[in-house]
């Protein structure tokens, strides 16, 4: 399979706008910066849980941490072999009050959906570039899954 | 109740005031605002973005339709075309009256817009037609406070102004 020529020119995707390196970079940036404030969001959630549910919920949230944080690490990898230096700015806030076990699923599934939206925008971008489309295809199964198992846990 | 927790009573945070801002900003130049033209505009993620909605959606100021479109609410656009008056009512009374620079007077009049009542947002108002109107009284005043000495005395006895410290001397202080 051929590689895509990540130079400076725009890439050439065949039927999608052609993403230069350096907007690939930019655009997995962008997702970095979602993957590293999930894990965050998630860290606090697991700490901000009250009730007798946090005995169940706990876990799941920790686990949600470790995964985006290896989802992280992976497009932080992506970046690095685009020859750029993972950049990330956030802006997060998570106040510190308690918040209920079904509280803290319902807020791990908005921002699971906003990263999975991520993906599925970023996969139309990336067009024609297989290796990259697999990989983001990949996450997309990943984010689909995390809302789904999120989504389920909140019936009823 | 003591004045200072009025700050925690406002209807919306400085941070919901520009998300609104930013979905009626979209609305208005692209015809939809989806989460992430409001993360692009306002330079933070989606996830956050989306977290931030989230309270906005249940206070019934933003309503997202099947296309995961956002707009705003009756009351959220009520509430946004207020905050964005107060803004321009503040900028113009730091920047034109006051002689504050255009940059400054937009920053703090950001700080203020969703902060000021509308009884103080009202009489600002008031007050900006009284000098925008032109007349010799309004043009006396404005000529007045114009060359009036901003020097002082530093000496609050003499001052009708300061109460107990020189107010200008804290101000150079902090």
């Amino acid at each position: 399979m051929s590689q895509p020529a990540y130079g400076s020119a725009p890439r050439s995707a065949a039927g999608g706008a052609a993403l230069s390196a350096d907007e690939l970079a930019e655009e997995l940036n962008r997702v970095f910066a979602e993957e590293i404030e999930a894990a965050m969001r998630y860290l606090h959630l697991a700490n901000a849980v009250r009730g007798l549910d946090r005995l169940t919920v706990e876990p799941i949230l920790k686990r949600g941490f470790s995964e985006t944080i290896q989802h992280a690490e992976v497009i932080a990898q992506k970046i690095r072999a685009l020859g750029h230096v993972p950049r990330v700015e956030l802006q997060i806030a998570c106040p510190g009050e308690p918040v209920t076990a079904r509280e803290s699923l319902r807020i791990a599934l908005t921002f699971e959906e906003a990263a999975l939206e991520a993906y599925q925008d970023l996969l139309r971008r990336v067009e024609g570039d297989v290796p990259m489309e697999e990989f983001i295809r990949s996450q997309i199964a990943l984010e689909s899954a995390h809302v789904a198992e999120l989504k389920e846990l909140l019936v009823g | 109740m003591e004045t200072w927790k009025e700050f925690e009573h406002n209807v919306v945070t400085h941070s919901a005031a520009h998300h609104l801002m930013a979905v009626d900003d979209l609305v208005r130049k692209l015809g939809y605002a989806r989460v992430s033209d409001v993360a692009r505009v306002l330079g933070i993620t989606r996830g956050s973005v989306s977290v931030s909605l989230q309270p906005l959606k249940e206070a019934g100021l933003v309503q997202q339709d099947e296309n995961r479109h956002l707009r705003l609410s009756p009351a959220g656009q009520s509430l946004v075309d207020s905050i964005k008056t107060k803004r321009h009512v503040v900028q113009r009374l730091f920047a034109d009256v006051l002689g504050v620079s255009a940059e400054q007077a937009e920053i703090d009049a950001c700080k203020l817009e969703h902060l000021l009542s509308n009884e103080t947002a009202r009489r600002l108002v008031s007050f900006l037609r009284f000098v925008d109107r032109g007349t010799p009284e309004s043009r006396r005043f404005f000529d007045a406070l114009r060359s009036h000495d901003s020097q002082c005395s530093h000496e609050p006895s003499a001052c009708p102004s300061c109460p107990s410290a020189c107010l200008a001397d804290t101000l150079r202080q902090s």
